[in-house]
């Protein structure tokens, strides 16, 4: 592209090209997602067998998600430095899995109140509606099923509120963070590899 | 009665990196670059015309031990491509 000047019409369709080509920008590995979503897996399954008391745990798995969460987020962090461009989108997703995490930190404290299960509940109403932002704002119509499927599981968990509840946070977890986790990273993959071939 | 369009703003390459600035928080110099498929030195000329005209903002920093350069859009960047959006827009209109 040079520096020269251009006609009315050509301005317009620059605008609309160059437009298209930033909002289309994104670098995004999934390694996060799949972190996250093993993570809430392994935890659901453990917390699972322990309430059917086939095993003993010191603590409740749960809480290992907290370090986890920083975990994530320091991969996130390297991932973002790693951008070329961070567009809006990318910054309004941040924001709404932030909130999704405060809250889900927050209603944790029921555990202490003796409501076990209405947490899992709770958490996956907060899943469904991050899942549900999330698919709306990068218009991913996976996300905004997934969050359908989340909203319906929420939905069984509250006749549930028993061990089964954990299954239940299992499946959200693995359609959630795990399936898009690995689109992401086959994508990812892709775009590398046509850049390579570029 | 048609409004001039502005000179800083309609050439190619300023526009270009304009209205991807428009689109993002902020971006790298290499971005711009690969999708404006333009030269380095060009770029660099340009974006400093804009940075003049106080329509974007330019940090250089390190990242990795490498330099980087980063632009994003002012607010007086956005009202200047608004108005000039806005003006191209009667153009079209009447012609």
């Amino acid at each position: 592209m040079e520096e020269k000047s251009i006609t009315e019409q050509e301005s317009l369709q620059l605008i609309n090209k160059m437009i298209y080509e930033a909002k289309g920008y994104y670098y995004e590995n999934g390694l996060s997602a799949l972190i996250y979503g093993f993570s809430v897996l392994i935890c659901s399954v453990l917390s699972f067998i322990i309430a059917n008391g086939n095993v003993q745990f010191l603590f409740n798995p749960f809480y290992v998600l907290i370090p986890i969460f920083f975990i994530q987020a320091w991969i996130q962090n390297r991932q973002d430095k790693k951008k070329k461009a961070k567009t809006f989108t990318d910054e309004t997703i941040d924001y709404v899995w932030v909130g999704f995490f405060l809250c889900s930190i927050v209603s944790l404290s029921a555990l202490f109140a003796g409501l076990n299960y209405l947490v899992i509940s709770i958490i996956l109403i907060l899943v469904a509606f991050a899942c549900l932002l999330t698919g709306m704002i990068t218009k991913f119509r996976y996300h905004i099923i997934s969050s359908i499927v989340c909203l319906f599981l929420a939905g069984i968990s509250f006749f549930m509120q028993n061990q089964n509840s954990y299954l239940l946070l299992a499946i959200a977890a693995t359609i959630v963070w795990i399936i898009p986790g690995f689109m992401l990273r086959s994508k990812f993959k892709e775009v590398l590899k046509q850049e390579k071939n570029q | 009665m048609f409004k001039e369009l502005d000179p800083i703003l309609h050439s190619q390459l300023r526009l270009a990196v304009m209205s991807l600035l428009i689109s993002v928080k902020e971006a790298e110099f290499t971005f711009l670059k690969e999708r404006t498929n333009a030269t380095a030195g060009n770029l660099s000329v340009q974006i400093q015309k804009l940075k003049d005209a106080q329509y974007i903002e330019i940090t250089k920093q390190f990242k990795d031990n490498y330099p980087q350069t980063l632009c994003k859009i002012t607010p007086s960047g956005v009202k200047a491509f608004e108005q000039y959006v806005k003006n191209l827009q009667s153009y079209l209109g009447k012609s």
